[in-house]
């Protein structure tokens, strides 16, 4: 879900592309290519559904037991708490870090939306190493004679988690609210006889209303989908509960429609956020050539209870996770934790995830250039096929690849193979977003000069414009490759058996408790994490 | 506009007004008077403060110096900090800054919040700008215009003592423009509110104010009614800005001026600088053109440099052999003339002004205060081109 905003800004891109040039039509091969690739998107999606219809109808009164309704319930009351506590965080950390004299503004603006990056496992198990039975909190107790802390998990403990991971939609979506409202609206309000608190609430507020609506239902979307925190801190919300119905039973059909419905609910969230990302648009200022620069607020006394604020969330999202890491793996190097063991599984994940990489880059070459340079509704259709892996929870994508490999390719299933190629088209358009933003900008004209020179129409791609994508092609690999290593589902139910990854084993080690196990690979996450930022921040910055 | 009233106090009385930036003298000193009912336009080259005085005036900016007055009412300096929302100013902002999430209707009754008869007034002034039926519209649903016009109806609404217009009009093409000129200046009228009119376009605010006051460098150089600004310049800047002026050299003896041209009557205020050798404002207006007869070019006769098509007349750049330079106008009634003929002036009985020329004799038109300005000026007559 990171990098939606580039992927959506390529999107823009495409279409202003489409007004200036003559539309030609597309070349049969490319078109049938970016048909291909999009059928292959579809495929898990398609089969869930035709896998779910086929469910023994005694089974549909499972839908209807009081068990699924408390998983329902359970998985509602956590999205509303995630965001509400992601507003609550959020809004005030980027109005801090955008409109006030914040001492070290640019550092927090940076700080503050760093844990995004970081796998919600492994905050989850950084909280639970610290706070958990036989966490650190413990350990550091029990000479005191203190045996038993409350346990942590359940809906306040995944909450927490997944505000701490999330929050950061909401800062940015804030900031970009606050960066598209003219200030001389606030003036206006002034001159019309509002106090500036007045102001606050009666035009500042309601303006950025849709933004951060925006940005609360992208963190809701990722509460929704998320896998790794909620099954540590064994939450029974929608996605644990189909893992442990999988893993339970027989009938695997129950398993598919208790993802559908996670799906239905997400789509429901998607639709919403849509709505209230035009909402935001609509309310962006018109012109922003004569617009003045906005006057930051002085805090005042406030300053350093802001700064206290700023430092209270980061040391949440990051410092804790870090500092628990640290702890933990210097205890497990004294005790003699094998280093083999994360070596192993670094091994695993980079092996996944550079075919994940390789095989994206691939994918989305037909359907990024199909898209960029021959504009069409069938193109459209193409694209937003694609997006379709990206869109479901990664539990549900397991679920259905899984259905899908053992009745029509048993071969492939539990292979490196089929785990490379669910994740390629799972973070699909990671790759077409960054190939297409590329495509657009490099456009038709010069691969029209290299056939003017004698080129073939191939000849010519081979030589300009492949070379031109080369830093593209690169980016978006590198993007896929870092969300694959990080990836937990799909690696803990597709991966070969004894194929043990970075993920996984921070999965199996916390769940049991080895929390000295877990340690290494979260350390290798963590500094992946903070490569992620830094390749999203250059995307960024590429795309202007 | 500013009789009649004797008992009423100034919409707006600004005394020695500064506001600094750093080193930058953005209002420098400025004072200005604005009579209740009157439309009073600033016009000003970019930079020269302009905004920065409507902020002060609004209260969005805090002076460093001198005294605000709004209804007679002390509201900035000596003490006085009287903060934006209870200076009963309404201000037009150059993007109309409305208000994104509320109607047009909404919009508009912003400011009425504690009047029991806002829906009256609302509906007032929705049939003012003559937008009833898109009330109930958002704002991002309107075009510029219109935008404009609710962005003034929402200023006019609380029935401030004075309205700022911050150039409400650059932003919006050319034809919209001289449109929404018409419409603002009748929509003023019928609310009989103050105006402050900042623009940059010497057209607007020549049409549209009832005096205008010319602003450089943080000061108003010049505030009077356009006719006079135009007519009686009181600096070679005013004179050089405000249209096109030909500055030459003279001879004053008392009413009297003559130039290498010919004679012209002084009008004004003169001060006793002018007596003697100083420089006359010749407008392109004031001076006729017309081939000169066949033959060996005179020696002293100006020839044409370069010719603009200006609408209905055509202006003329012509030159003298020693060097000096004049813009001419020629009616539709000349014979059209090529670069490099040979031209014969005459200046028309006018009246107009002069200023001390600092170096008598100087072959150049220079003056006292702003040379290299108003040498500027007069290579490029035609403003915004």
């Amino acid at each position: 879900m990171l990098g939606a905003d580039s992927i959506r800004r390529g999107r823009l891109q495409a279409r202003t592309f489409r007004s200036t040039f003559p539309v030609r039509r597309a070349p049969l091969p490319l078109l049938l290519a970016g048909g291909a690739v999009a059928g292959l998107a579809v495929l898990p999606l398609a089969y869930l559904v035709i896998r779910a219809l086929g469910a023994d109808p005694a089974s549909l009164d499972l839908v209807l037991r009081p068990r699924t309704a408390v998983v329902a319930a359970s998985t509602v009351a956590l999205a509303l708490l995630v965001g509400a506590g992601t507003i609550a965080l959020g809004v005030p950390l980027a109005w801090l870090t955008t409109r006030t004299d914040l001492p070290g503004r640019r550092a927090w603006a940076v700080l503050t939306v760093v844990p995004l990056a970081i796998p919600s496992y492994v905050t989850g198990f950084a909280f639970l190493a610290t706070f958990g039975p036989r966490g650190a909190l413990q350990s550091i107790l029990a000479p005191l004679g203190v045996e038993r802390i409350p346990s942590f998990g359940g809906l306040f403990g995944a909450t927490l988690v997944l505000v701490l991971v999330s929050y950061p939609y909401v800062v940015l979506a804030t900031r970009a609210g606050i960066a598209r409202t003219d200030p001389a609206v606030e003036d206006a309000a002034r001159l019309l006889g509002d106090r500036r608190t007045t102001v606050f609430r009666r035009v500042t507020l309601p303006i950025l209303a849709p933004a951060i609506a925006a940005g609360a239902l992208l963190a809701v979307l990722y509460a929704l989908s998320d896998f790794g925190a909620v099954s540590l801190l064994q939450f029974d919300s929608f996605s644990r509960a189909i893992y442990v119905q999988y893993r339970a039973s027989f009938d695997r059909s129950l398993a598919a429609i208790l993802s559908l419905m996670l799906v239905g609910m997400t789509f429901a969230v998607a639709w919403g956020e849509s709505r209230v990302r035009w909402r935001a648009g609509a309310y962006a200022g018109t012109s922003r050539s004569s617009r003045r620069p906005p006057t930051n607020v002085p805090l005042g006394r406030w300053r350093w209870p802001a700064v206290a604020f700023c430092a209270g969330v980061v040391g949440l999202a990051l410092v804790v996770p870090a500092g628990t890491i640290a702890w933990w793996l210097v205890r497990g190097v004294g005790q003699g934790e094998p280093v083999r063991v994360v070596v192993d599984a670094a091994v695993n994940s980079f092996l996944a995830g550079g075919g994940a990489a390789l095989g994206a880059v691939m994918l989305a070459l037909p359907v990024a250039l199909l898209v960029a340079r021959y504009p069409s509704r069938t193109a459209s259709v193409i694209e937003t096929a694609t997006y379709t892996g990206y869109a479901l929870p990664g539990i549900v994508v397991a679920l259905a690849v899984v259905f899908l490999a053992t009745t029509t390719v048993p071969f492939l299933y539990q292979t490196l193979a089929l785990l490379v190629i669910a994740y390629a088209v799972r973070f699909l358009p990671q790759a077409v977003g960054t190939v297409r933003a590329a495509a657009v900008g490099i456009g038709p004209r010069v691969e029209e000069a290299g056939r003017t020179l004698g080129d073939g129409p191939l000849r010519a791609f081979a030589r300009l414009t492949l070379p031109l994508l080369r830093p593209a092609l690169i980016a978006g690999g590198a993007l896929v490759f870092l969300t694959t290593v990080k990836e937990l589902p799909l690696a803990l139910l597709l991966g070969p058996i004894g194929f043990d990854t970075l993920a996984t084993e921070i999965w199996d080690a916390s769940s049991e408790g080895f929390y000295t196990r877990a340690a290494g690979p979260a350390a290798v996450l963590l500094v992946l994490s903070a490569a992620t930022v830094a390749v999203l921040l250059r995307n960024e910055e590429g795309a202007r | 506009m500013s009789s009649g009233h004797a008992i009423t106090p100034p919409a707006v009385r600004i005394r020695d007004l500064a506001r600094h930036y750093g080193a930058l003298r953005a209002v420098d000193g400025l004072d200005l008077d604005v009579m209740p009912t009157e439309m009073l336009t600033v016009l000003g080259p970019s930079g020269c403060g302009k905004t920065t005085m409507l902020r002060l005036i609004a209260g969005l900016e805090a002076p460093d110096a001198g005294t605000i007055e709004i209804g007679g009412r002390r509201v900035a300096g000596a003490g006085a900090a009287v903060p934006p929302e209870r200076r009963r100013v309404g201000m037009v902002f150059q993007d109309f800054a409305l208000f994104p999430h509320l109607s047009v209707r909404d919009n508009i009754a912003y400011g009425l919040r504690r009047d029991p008869d806002r829906g009256v007034r609302v509906r007032e002034l929705l049939e003012l700008i003559d937008l009833v039926d898109a009330a109930a519209h958002m704002p991002y649903q309107l075009s510029g215009g219109m935008q404009q016009r609710v962005a003034l109806a929402r200023a006019l609404a609380p029935r401030p003592d004075v309205v700022l217009l911050d150039e409400p009009f650059s932003n919006l093409d050319a034809a919209l423009r001289t449109q929404l000129r018409g419409d603002v200046r009748e929509i003023l009228r019928a609310a009989g509110t103050a105006a402050i009119f900042v623009t940059h376009d010497q057209d607007e605010a020549l049409t549209l104010g009832d005096r205008m006051a010319v602003m450089v460098r943080g000061r108003v150089e010049q505030c009077a009614p356009p006719e006079v600004v135009y007519g009686e310049p009181a600096t070679p800047f005013v004179a050089t800005f405000v249209g096109i002026a030909n500055l030459i050299h003279a001879d004053c003896h008392g009413q009297l001026a003559t130039t290498r041209l010919g004679t012209v009557r002084l009008v004004g205020p003169r001060d006793a600088r002018t007596e003697g050798r100083a420089l006359v404002v010749i407008r392109p207006e004031h001076l006729d053109i017309a081939e000169a007869p066949d033959g060996p070019a005179d020696a002293g006769s100006w020839r044409v440099l370069r010719r603009r098509f200006a609408g209905t007349e055509i202006l003329y750049e012509v030159a003298a052999p020693d060097g000096e330079r004049l813009w001419v106008e020629a009616g539709p009634g000349v014979r059209r003339l090529r670069v490099g003929d040979s031209v014969l002036l005459r200046l028309r009985q006018v009246e107009t002004v002069a200023f001390a020329a600092r170096h008598a004799g100087d072959g150049q038109a220079t003056s006292d205060r702003e040379p290299a300005h108003a040498a500027e000026q007069r290579v490029s007559p035609i403003k915004g081109d």
